[in-house]
């Protein structure tokens, strides 16, 4: 009776999927029937290319042969053949590297458009896209083996960000009619293409499948705790837990350079943050030159998104330079070591953030602003403004409390909503919003003139952040 | 007559409607060294916890340099405690931990440099404090009580992961310290250690 009931949802399930799906799917599909818009070309190629870098870098991190905590204990290191025991993560990477692959596929021909042949077309582009897919999680595997690899996967990672930016300056006029010029290549030349990358692609797969026989234990060991602790933290509701793991990981081991503190007091809190950040230059960059992806999406066509981004990209930024806050609020023996006052701790600690929001908001409106999506201007200075408010958030959501998992979950028609959650994700961002207020309005509606938004965002900001102070400084930490 | 830096009279904690402590009395002046005593479960973390202002005793006083504990920066300026591991900043090695201690008070007991040595961590000095070892670690919490001005000294179980060499060489540290005129109330399973530092001993249960 029960199994009958779990086919009939599975059913039901797959039915309300494809329902869903056709539809938009088939429209889709219809709109690539266009000639490639040159002003979108460029910025839409570069956009796949980010998010190809963005996923052969998380197949990097993820290992991506990892096996539970029991076959980790007792299969891996017995003398089963390890392509045995590697078997089924295998499978699994091979599905999520199809499924990317495929999403990348669709991604680059709606950039590229499908003016004749639209199915020779589409074929080519998803068979790209899986080849690239599969392609890099092959390489990832290789990489997990031998660090020879490896160092091919990070250079691959390079060079596509590289030709992202190639592509993205190409997009903004003098190289446009060469990507024009790609866009409308016959369609047999677009085949023979995929065909080349998919015969890739096939030779990568097999020697990954080799160099599963052959894949060293520590290094399967080592990816699978990683990806442990972050499933521990998904299944725990802890996802703050990730990010020190992350941390934790970049320090341990590693010999840094000691420098004598230039500040003197409870500055030295902020310089704290500011040393970390520069001894991390390969975030920091990452952090730059996300700062172009606004721009990027509005070129691209998608000047909602492109807002959209900016306003995550910008608290994302000053949340990053938070991690001593949010160390004194889990474990305050260190704060309780150095006696600073917590209001004159925070004031400091403010400061990263303040200087990082207000750095890449600015650069992420110029960049908006050039790219078409913002009339008048200059837009810059709004980002600036956003810098108190952008660290008022920031500081308060790297000094929430863990998630309560005791509060109420509402009804609603979609389903139950633990409060809980919700709650902890929206802490911190909820101040963020209400002190950009006046730049958000701008965005959504852009004016002709910023300047009166500016004012407004300049002494909103500063508001939010002052009474954050007083408010948060009057607890011990 | 000496003025009492530690004075606790008739302490009592109660914890799951169970009594932790019951009518504890502990006093420590300038320059005196306490252990306090006892098996597992004695209530010695709670006791120290009350002299940090950390737990509101249920009956009794408490008052530490003149005045009730709390948890304020100005009591956290004239009282170090050395309890469990704390949370390290990322991206600040061994010896940039130390300075940012003396960098926020503006001076210290020690320098960085004589802090290093004193507590055997020189060759570690640019390593983040996660590359330690767990007795490495506990010495680096110690140093950083240790390197900042103050007026007491609370210490839980210092002697966690050390070897023994060095808790003879911790014995001589803390004998420095109350020779300047600070009181330490350390607890602590280690009678060796007591003894060595030349502590008077207070057995929970009969502390006095």
């Amino acid at each position: 009776m029960r199994r009958w009931q779990e086919r009939y949802a599975t059913l039901l399930g797959a039915a309300l999927v494809i329902g869903v799906v056709v539809q938009p799917a088939v429209s889709a599909l219809t709109s690539l029937a266009r000639h490639a818009d040159p002003a979108r070309l460029g910025a839409g190629l570069a956009l796949a290319a980010v998010a190809y870098a963005g996923y052969l870098a998380l197949v990097r991190a993820a290992g991506p042969m990892v096996v539970s905590a029991a076959d980790a204990s007792w299969r891996l290191l017995s003398p089963l053949p390890r392509r045995t025991v590697l078997g089924r993560a295998a499978l699994v990477a091979l599905a999520v590297s199809v499924l990317a692959g495929l999403a990348l596929g669709v991604a680059v021909t709606a950039a590229l458009g499908a003016p004749d042949r639209i199915a020779v077309r589409l074929t080519a582009g998803l068979v790209l896209g899986v080849a690239g897919g599969v392609g890099g999680m092959a390489l990832g595997v290789l990489g997990q083996s031998s660090p020879a690899w490896d160092g091919w996967l990070q250079g691959l990672i390079g060079a596509t960000l590289l030709a992202a930016v190639v592509l993205a300056v190409l997009g903004t006029g003098p190289g446009r009619h060469l990507l024009t010029a790609v866009a409308s290549a016959p369609a047999g030349l677009a085949a023979a293409a995929a065909g080349a990358a998919a015969a890739v692609t096939a030779v990568l797969v097999r020697r990954a499948w080799r160099a599963l026989d052959g894949m060293p234990a520590r290094a399967v060991l080592a990816a699978s705790a990683r990806t442990g602790r972050a499933a521990q933290a998904a299944v725990m509701l802890d996802p703050g837990a990730l990010t020190w793991t992350a941390e934790d990981g970049r320090w341990r081991g590693r010999a840094l350079r000691s420098r004598p503190w230039p500040v003197r007091g409870a500055a030295a809190l902020a310089w704290q943050e500011a040393r970390r950040a520069g001894r991390w230059p390969g975030r920091f960059a990452v952090l730059a030159g996300a700062a172009a992806l606004p721009a990027l999406t509005v070129a691209a066509g998608h000047p909602g998104a492109g807002a959209a981004l900016a306003a995550a990209g910008a608290f994302a930024a000053a949340a990053s330079v938070t991690t001593g806050a949010r160390r004194d609020f889990d474990n305050p023996a260190l704060p309780r070591l150095l006696a600073v006052g917590p209001r004159a701790a925070l004031a400091a600690r403010a400061l990263p953030p303040a200087l990082l929001g207000a750095v890449w908001s600015a650069a992420a409106l110029a960049g908006m602003s050039a790219a078409g999506a913002l009339p008048g201007g200059p837009w810059w200075p709004l980002g600036l403004c956003c810098g108190p408010a952008l660290a008022a958030g920031a500081l308060r959501m790297a000094r929430r409390r863990p998630v309560d998992h005791s509060l109420a979950v509402i009804d609603s028609p979609g389903g139950g909503i633990p409060l809980g959650p919700v709650l902890w994700a929206v802490t911190g961002a909820d101040l963020a919003v209400l002190g950009c207020a006046p730049a958000l309005t701008a965005l959504l509606a852009p004016p002709a003139d910023p300047l009166p938004y500016v004012a407004a965002q300049a002494v909103t900001g500063l508001a939010v952040l002052g009474a954050y102070l007083l408010k948060a400084g009057r607890r011990p930490r | 007559m000496e003025t009492d830096i530690v004075a606790a009279r008739g302490v009592r904690v109660e914890l799951g409607g169970r009594p932790v402590l019951d009518a504890v009395d502990l006093t420590a002046g300038p320059g005196r060294i306490v252990a306090v005593t006892g098996e597992n479960g004695a209530g010695k973390s709670t006791l120290l916890r009350c002299l940090a202002g950390l737990e509101t005793p249920s009956a009794g006083r408490v008052e530490v340099l003149g005045g009730p504990p709390a948890d304020t920066p100005a009591f956290w300026r004239d009282v170090a405690q050395a309890a469990d591991e704390p949370a390290w900043y990322p991206g600040l090695s061994v010896r940039e931990h130390l300075e940012l201690a003396l960098s926020v008070h503006g001076r210290g007991r020690l320098t960085a440099e004589g802090a290093l040595t004193a507590f055997g961590l020189e060759e570690r000095a640019d390593l983040h404090p996660l590359s330690l070892s767990t007795g490495q670690r506990q010495r680096l919490t110690l140093a950083m009580a240790l390197i900042r001005p103050s007026r007491l000294l609370l210490l839980d179980e210092p002697e966690r992961g050390l070897d023994a060499a060095f808790r003879e060489r911790l014995a001589g540290l803390l004998r420095e310290y109350a020779g300047e005129g600070g009181a330490v109330v350390m607890a602590t399973h280690d009678l060796a250690l007591a003894r060595d530092c030349g502590a008077r001993l207070a057995p929970l249960g009969e502390a006095r």
